[in-house]
Order: structure tokens, then C-alpha cells, then sequence
């Protein structure tokens, strides 16, 4: 039986009208605040090699790409993320240029979905920019200024977040345990989900009731300043409390800014712990029942291409970002740019009507080309 | 004020979930436990109830239609849904087991036809254990499907075991135990952090005084 034409995969669709303007609009927002911060645009390429994604994303995130065999024989995939792109453009082709690289950009990328996902588009659109060979505090505030910048730009500032972690509060406590990596993913994805009750049987027949205090609490601790010193109370080897400094001295610079209304701080965020390797955070917007961003440091992604250098982005998706402002209907973005009124240029005479059209064009007005004629 | 929306999974948990909430002061639920609306708002406007299939419970959390919600943990099991799970209720205590015809023993080898309404965590179960096995989906009395020769065994929720054995079925293995959970939407648990801090702590408070036990 042949499928009608009009059917679309699952997760594809099209765009048009207000919703590709908006879409647009957003997206060149983004891009002008990029390079305000002197953030220079990189297009990767859409196929690539399937193994670059697995290095890049690591083969549990990788899994998702579509995958095709190439003339050769190697496996080819559509970009799932931008970021592995980057970091190996950065290891090889742009290995020797000057550092810090500022890079930005703006693609869809590809995913398979799982069922029961509400990430439910197989394409979508990440934003994103990275900050490559600077090693700092400096450059974690760079670029969640940046992330602040592009929100109030698309008038979000009134009910945005941005939690803040480093992944090494976790790592420190759990290097403690000496667990397998299995059952320190299983450590994880508990922590991650909030899940008290079984975190804590779990913990209570491995370890002693102290480090199991120091975990149950890691899961229930978010808020601002005092959190951190909450953690310092239970959890008090060398490597978290390290992390705990750094997000102290951070907070303390957001502060300064008087964007701290913006952020909090949520130990509990451990998504992506083979990934990060220090400050992670998470963008929610009010309205938006899914995160519409997130990023961090990952300071080992350029070591998988032959070059060890610290790194920090984030990624916006775009989807989400278009889907709450046309939800809001009143976002300012669409009602600063209404669509243009075009001027009917009509003229039976061909060379005389687009003589004038090309005319009002060159004065930058908006035309559409109207016909005489009856219609067939 | 910030108003909460809770998705109620209807059935088992509606009336042990709404109890709990009204012991916990924090919202009125007579009306809720009255009445036959999908939909209702508590006096103090604080809490929006919605009743729907336990299946669809985190559907409606993750996208965000609702803040919070309480469910079995079988459906969470089942549904993979990306959820905070900040608290077990003890509320509707039961086993997801495996139970198969007592006088049907299997013999070991070859592929097993196993009926349920949860084929996920049956393939997972079996899957864990490299045994190859034919799930068939059923919606309900799957009790049944190994009687009428449907199925060798099934994966199926037991509260007190009275249908298993009604229908000559015993327990081969236990998968888990499950019991209510609060489970919350990630963007909620962030932008609704106080109210939901509030009804988080109320409610553990509530249920430890009921049942210490956790699954």
C-alpha cells in the first residue's frame, strides 16, 4: 500500500508564516548578540562521520543520529549536535590560531526519538556558542552573561532561571564510594530524578550512613547562597569542596551583576556527568514545560581530537524558544517587527511593470507583484 | 500566588493520594473526593486536581500541563518518562511480578510468550536475563491469556494475589515493588521551586507519619 503524499515523518514539519518569522527573528537575535561578544560563526557540516559523533557525544547520545553507509563503506550520520563539529575543528583545522576561539552558531540538527519522549522533533534548531582555550572563571561568566544577554534581547527577562552546578560536587562524593562506573551511573540517573527513597536503599546496604547522608542531601539541595553552605555541612572531601568554592566565587560575581535573581544553585543537576567536567547549567523559561537550554564546561571533548583544551558553551533550542514566545502572542519581538506592508505594483506592460518595481525596490519599500489579468 | 497543577492517576491511588493531601492542611480535597469532574480546583486556589489514566500521568507531567502528579511507580517504570521523583507516598503498596500456571512449569529452552500491560518492563526483565521471549500486549485480564493458552506467563501488578490464584497462577519472581510517587515536571520543580518546596516537605511529613516503609 503506498502512502499518501501528504503524510510527513514523525518529528518533521514545516514552518511558515508568523512562525517562520519569529523563528528567523530569533535566531538572528542570537547570532547579533554572538557577535557582539566577538563570537565568530562556524557551519559544520551536516553529514559527517558517525565515529566523530560517538567521540564527541560519547555512543549513549550518539545513538540517537540517523546513520547511512558512505560510497566506502563507513558510517555516515546527520548531525545530532553542533558541538562535536566544533570541537574537532578546533583540534585540526584551527589548531593553530590564536586562543581563546569565540565560536557561535546556529543549525538543525537530527535525532531519532525514543517513544514516550516530548522531545518529539527528530529535527530541531540549536543556537549555541563555545569559548575554546581559556581556562578561567572569566570564561563561565562570559557565556552565561551571554545566555542572559540573549534572553532579555527576546524579552524572557521576566521569568527565566538558570540553575548552576559543577559536576564535581558529584564526582567528589562518589569518588569517595569507589564505586564501579556502571553502578555509578545507576548513582546518577538517582540523583538526577530527585529520587529519594530508592537512592537511599540503595545506598543503605553499600556504604556507611554518613556518605549516604552526604549523597541523599546532594539530590534535595538547590537554591541560592545558603545551599552551599547546606553542602559544606555534609559533604566535606577535598574535590567537592573544591567545586563548592568555585560555585561560591561565581555566585558572588553574579551577584555583583544583579542578574542573581535569574539563577540558582541545584547539586542535584547531574545529567550529564561523562560529558562535563565542571560548571554545568540549565535554562528554564516560565511557560515552557521542557528546559529551553543548557551547557557548561568540557574541558576533555578537544582531547578526543588530539588537542587537550579547556572549553564552556551552551546550546538554546530554538524550538522551544519560538513555541513559548508564540504561545505568550504577546512577545514584543512580533509586535516590534509586523510584517511589512507591500505596495501592489500593477502594469500590463511587462518591462514598465518591473522597471517600477525594481525602482521602489532600490528605495527599500516592499512590493508584491499584482496581476491584471484574469485568471485562468 | 502560585497555583499548582497535580495530575491524579485515577483508580487505585485517587482516593489513598487526595486523603493524603488533606491530612497534609495544605488544600481542601472533599470536593475532589466528591466529585466526578476531570477537573477541580481546591477552595484555597492553590491546587489545580487533574484525574487521568495512570498512564498518562507523566505524559502530563513532562510536558508541563501539570507541575506534579502521583503515580505508581510501575507506570514510571513503564512509561521511561524523564521525571523528578523527589518522594514515595506509601500509598498503594503492590509487586510487579512474574507468575505462570502452577501446574505449567516451563522447560527452560526456546522462546516464551509473556502477556501484559507492561511490555517494557517485561522485555527489560527478560531482556537482563538473556531469555528470548514474545511479549503480546493485552489491555487488561491478562490473567487470563495464560489459561486460554494465550501466553506461557505474565508480568502483571499484584496487590494481594487473590486473582493469581482465582485463575491458578502463582508468582515466579517478584520484578519490583511499587508504591505511589510524587513526580515532578524539571521545568516546575525550577520555576515553582516554593510552592513546590511546600507541598514536597508537607507531604513526606504526611506519609512518614503513616507508613515509615519506603519500596
Amino acid at each position: 500500500m503506498s502512502e499518501p503524499l501528504s503524510k510527513i515523518p514523525n518529528g518533521l514539519r514545516y514552518y511558515s508564516g508568523q512562525e517562520a518569522r519569529l523563528r528567523r527573528m530569533i535566531e538572528e537575535t542570537a547570532m547579533s548578540v554572538f557577535d557582539g561578544w566577538s563570537y565568530e560563526e562556524v557551519i559544520t557540516p551536516t553529514l559527517d562521520y558517525y565515529s566523530l559523533f560517538e567521540r564527541g557525544m560519547g555512543p549513549s547520545e550518539a545513538h540517537h543520529a540517523f546513520r547511512f553507509t558512505d560510497t566506502d563503506g563507513r558510517l555516515l550520520a546527520l548531525r545530532p549536535d553542533v558541538t562535536s563539529g566544533i570541537a574537532r575543528v578546533t583540534a585540526t583545522l584551527l589548531a593553530n590560531r590564536p586562543r581563546p576561539l569565540r565560536l557561535c552558531y546556529a543549525a538543525p540538527v537530527f535525532r531519532q526519538q525514543g517513544r514516550s519522549t516530548i522531545e518529539w522533533r527528530r529535527e530541531s534548531t540549536q543556537i549555541g556558542c563555545e569559548l575554546v582555550g581559556r581556562n578561567s572563571e572569566a570564561a563561565g561568566i562570559e557565556v552565561l552573561a551571554i545566555a542572559a544577554e540573549v534572553l532579555r534581547r527576546l524579552d524572557l527577562d521576566r521569568g527565566y532561571i538558570i540553575t548552576l552546578n559543577d559536576v564535581e560536587v558529584f564526582n567528589g562524593v562518589a569518588e569517595g564510594l569507589g564505586f564501579e562506573p556502571e553502578v555509578r551511573d545507576h548513582l546518577r540517573q538517582l540523583v538526577d530524578q530527585r529520587n529519594v527513597a530508592d537512592l537511599e536503599d540503595f545506598l543503605s546496604s553499600h556504604v556507611s550512613t554518613e556518605d549516604a547522608r552526604a549523597f541523599s542531601q546532594l539530590v534535595r539541595l538547590s537554591g541560592r547562597l545558603e545551599t552551599l553552605d547546606k553542602a559544606r555541612r555534609v559533604i566535606t572531601n577535598a574535590r567537592s569542596s573544591a567545586a563548592l568554592d568555585r560555585l561560591e566565587s561565581l555566585w558572588g560575581i553574579i551577584e555583583s551583576l544583579r542578574i542573581s535573581d535569574h539563577f540558582e544553585i541545584d547539586l542535584g543537576d547531574v545529567s550529564r556527568l561523562d560529558y562535563y567536567t565542571g560548571l554545568t547549567f540549565k535554562i528554564y523559561v516560565e511557560g515552557a514545560g521542557a528546559r529551553v537550554g543548557s551547557g557548561g564546561r568540557y574541558d576533555n571533548l578537544t582531547s578526543n581530537f588530539g588537542k587537550w583544551e579547556p572549553a564552556v558553551g551552551f546550546v538554546l533550542d530554538l524550538d522551544a524558544l519560538a513555541g513559548l514566545l508564540l504561545s505568550r502572542n504577546d512577545g514584543a519581538l512580533l509586535t516590534a517587527q509586523p510584517e511589512r506592508k507591500a505596495q501592489s505594483v500593477v502594469n500590463d506592460d511587462h518591462s514598465a511593470l518591473f522597471g517600477e518595481a525594481i525602482e521602489r525596490r532600490a528605495r527599500g519599500e516592499r512590493v508584491v507583484i499584482g496581476s491584471s489579468e484574469v485568471a485562468p | 500566588m502560585t497555583q499548582l497543577t497535580m495530575a491524579i492517576a485515577k483508580g487505585r491511588l485517587q482516593q489513598g493520594t487526595l486523603e493524603l493531601l488533606a491530612n497534609t492542611g495544605l488544600c481542601d480535597t472533599r470536593d475532589a473526593l466528591s466529585s466526578r469532574r476531570l477537573a477541580i480546583e481546591d477552595e484555597s486556589g492553590r491546587f489545580r486536581f487533574i484525574f487521568v489514566k495512570p498512564m498518562d500521568v507523566p505524559v502530563y507531567v513532562a510536558h508541563g500541563i501539570a507541575d506534579c502528579g502521583v503515580v505508581g511507580r510501575d507506570v514510571l517504570m513503564e512509561s521511561e518518562a524523564d521525571l523528578l521523583q523527589p518522594l514515595t507516598l506509601g500509598i498503594g503498596r503492590c509487586r510487579i511480578v512474574v507468575a505462570a500456571p502452577v501446574n505449567r512449569p516451563g522447560d527452560g529452552s526456546g522462546i516464551l510468550r509473556v502477556a501484559t500491560k507492561y511490555p517494557h518492563i517485561a522485555a527489560a526483565y527478560f531482556g537482563a536475563r538473556g531469555q528470548p521471549v514474545e511479549v503480546i500486549e493485552l489491555s487488561g485480564s491478562v490473567e487470563l491469556a495464560p489459561v486460554l493458552g494465550l501466553a506461557d506467563c505474565i508480568v502483571d501488578l499484584v496487590e494481594t494475589g487473590r486473582t493469581l490464584r482465582d485463575n491458578g497462577l502463582s508468582i515466579v519472581d517478584v520484578i519490583a515493588e511499587s508504591t505511589g510517587r510524587l513526580v515532578v515536571n524539571r521545568a516546575s520543580y525550577q520555576l515553582k521551586a516554593k510552592a513546590l518546596g511546600t507541598l514536597i516537605a508537607a507531604l513526606e511529613a504526611t506519609a512518614g507519619k503513616g507508613d515509615l516503609q519506603s519500596d
